[in-house]
């Protein structure tokens, strides 16, 4: 009996907490899409039934800025997840030095965002190395502006970000590989299957579950990038909102707008968008 | 690993494929060091060079970046507040998360594997949808502007409940059965054999949070809006966005400082910072 309470008794820090951090505002966000609402004159709050809904559903920016992070985001996944196949196929592969490579991969995933997006600015600028190497090996006729460009804004910024995150990537298919029974490469090499059949028909199905895990991880995360854009572009994205992001947009109308009730709306589109991608993911992994 | 000798033999001997697979990874890791180099090695140049020539190695070493941060950057500050809300939400949410996974694997109560089931769907929610409610909470509360806007919605988190429920549940029952039947009181069971025994996954979660709240931008963003609660990544964004080309020293000293001190306890405790990540998935 007594134990029993005990259980109840140190979950409950964690039941407090998720009422008032998780199921209070969870609530409240859904009361505040109905309401025209601001923090400067919260006195004045007008009730306006669905018309955040509606006018988030239309709003033409909104819908850039979901467009801009989907397409970063497609690159992005696919960038860093094979980056982390790659080297994570290749020191399984390698006798000597795994251990040094594993050092190097994963610290790039101790950098914060600020740090990051300063070194990389700086690295990607016109004048930087990363462009005088394409310059010299001529991939690039001049040094391009890329922020300013209506296009290369998200491929650059997923490129970066290939570099700080396919860390955790390379760490969770290695292990993966790892706990693979050794026998099936074994019978595999006896059969004479070459290395690549070996990771073709062996490693790559049986990573099937990290693979899944880390697809469904990114999608949650990288639809939800802020810190970079912010940093880089400043609130608008850029001057033609080729940087805008959607959480940018939200943060946006609730902190420079001080329009609160539309900005709780488009936070929960994007959740919503984010939901289904999920649902999706989990309905075609599973037959996987 | 464990292969029988032949096959290891076939999987490591001298082919072009080998070479070729090692030339990637060391390009690969040239590619990931680069950055970092090119950080510590500007923060050591003297200003003009940094500006005319940032790839070539400093003609001589100078300091005056790093002595600059404290002068014009007041780093000092920015450090203490960095510490303050790293140091107290790795403490709370390691403990009391430490706590709830006890009880979660060690302690059969009704509804505990429902509870479970619940945390883990909360943490398939994203974060986007709390954001604004919270904000207009805390404003509502007068919590905006204080450490505690960050340090309390933080001290406990499902992720690492699961990631040390995981570890407690390899703790033999036995262990815990006999203290129990030795008359031990649950809390001191809690602190006498499940936190020494759970130490490496305790670790693996403190430095998870350390990181985590040391490198969060967001959160200071949205709470910390006064300049004697800015934290380091405030303070640097701030730093780096006043005029372009100025402070271009102190920006590498302070991007170097900021970095530093995770990279120095990731080279002594490398494998708690990988492990977290090591075995997991939706089973």
């Amino acid at each position: 009996m007594r134990r029993t309470y005990w259980g109840y008794i140190f979950i409950l820090p964690w039941v407090l907490l998720y009422a008032a951090f998780g199921l209070y505002p969870f609530v409240l966000s859904f009361y505040l899409t109905f309401f025209d609402y601001s923090f400067v004159a919260p006195q004045n709050r007008a009730f306006v039934g669905f018309g955040n809904w509606a006018q988030g559903l239309l709003d033409p920016l909104f819908w850039r800025s979901l467009f801009n992070i989907i397409y970063n985001q497609t690159i992005f996944i696919f960038l860093k997840n094979g980056l982390g196949l790659l080297t994570a196929a290749l020191v399984f592969r390698v006798r000597h030095g795994g251990g040094f490579f594993r050092t190097v991969f994963f610290m790039p995933v101790l950098t914060s965002t600020i740090v990051l997006t300063t070194i990389f600015g700086y690295l990607a600028s016109p004048t930087g190395p990363i462009q005088s190497l394409l310059v010299n090996l001529g991939l690039l006729s001049e040094p391009v502006f890329w922020t300013f460009s209506t296009w290369l804004p998200m491929p650059v910024l997923a490129i970066m970000n290939s570099w700080k995150w396919f860390g955790i990537s390379f760490v969770i298919l290695l292990a993966g590989l790892y706990s693979i029974d050794p026998q099936t490469y074994e019978a595999a090499a006896i059969d004479g299957a070459s290395g690549w059949q070996q990771f073709r028909f062996i490693s790559l199905p049986q990573l099937g579950s990290q693979i899944f895990f880390l697809l469904v991880i990114d999608v949650i995360n990288g639809l939800q990038m802020f810190t970079e854009v912010f940093a880089m572009f400043g609130v608008s994205g850029g001057a033609n909102h080729q940087a805008l992001t959607p959480v940018l947009y939200i943060y946006d109308n609730a902190f420079s707008r001080a329009n609160i009730g539309y900005a709780s709306t488009l936070g929960l589109l994007l959740a919503l968008v984010i939901a289904l991608l999920t649902v999706l993911q989990f309905r075609f992994g599973k037959e996987e | 690993m464990g292969t029988i000798a032949r096959l290891s033999s076939a999987r490591h001997q001298f082919t072009w494929g080998m070479v070729l697979a090692y030339l990637t990874l060391l390009v690969g890791a040239l590619i990931v060091l680069y950055p970092f180099v090119y950080m510590i090695m500007n923060s050591v140049k003297p200003g003009r060079e940094i500006l005319h020539s940032p790839t070539s190695l400093p003609s001589e070493i100078t300091f005056s970046g790093y002595v600059g941060v404290f002068q014009r950057l007041n780093i000092g500050l920015l450090f203490r507040n960095s510490l303050i809300l790293a140091i107290s939400i790795t403490i709370l949410n390691t403990g009391l998360s430490a706590l709830a996974a006890y009880a979660l694997a060690k302690i059969p109560f009704p509804g505990r594997d429902r509870i479970f089931g619940f945390m883990l769907v909360t943490i398939m929610i994203p974060g986007i949808l709390f954001l604004i409610p919270t904000y207009v909470m805390m404003f509502n509360l007068g919590w905006v502007g204080q450490f505690r806007s960050l340090i309390i919605p933080s001290a406990v988190s499902v992720f690492n409940i699961f990631l040390l429920r995981q570890f407690m549940r390899g703790i033999p029952d036995e262990l815990v059965e006999a203290a129990r039947l030795d008359g031990g009181h649950e809390a001191l069971i809690f602190a006498r054999i499940i936190l020494p025994m759970a130490r490496p996954a305790l670790a693996t979660v403190a430095i998870l949070n350390f990181m985590g709240s040391w490198n969060d931008f967001f959160g200071p963003l949205l709470y910390l809006n006064t300049p004697d609660k800015w934290t380091l990544q405030i303070g640097l964004l701030q730093f780096t966005s006043a005029v372009p080309g100025e402070n271009a020293q102190e920006i590498w000293a302070a991007t170097t400082m900021i970095t530093l001190p995770l990279v120095i306890v990731y080279f002594f405790m490398q494998d708690q910072f990988t492990k977290a990540f090591a075995n997991v998935s939706f089973k």
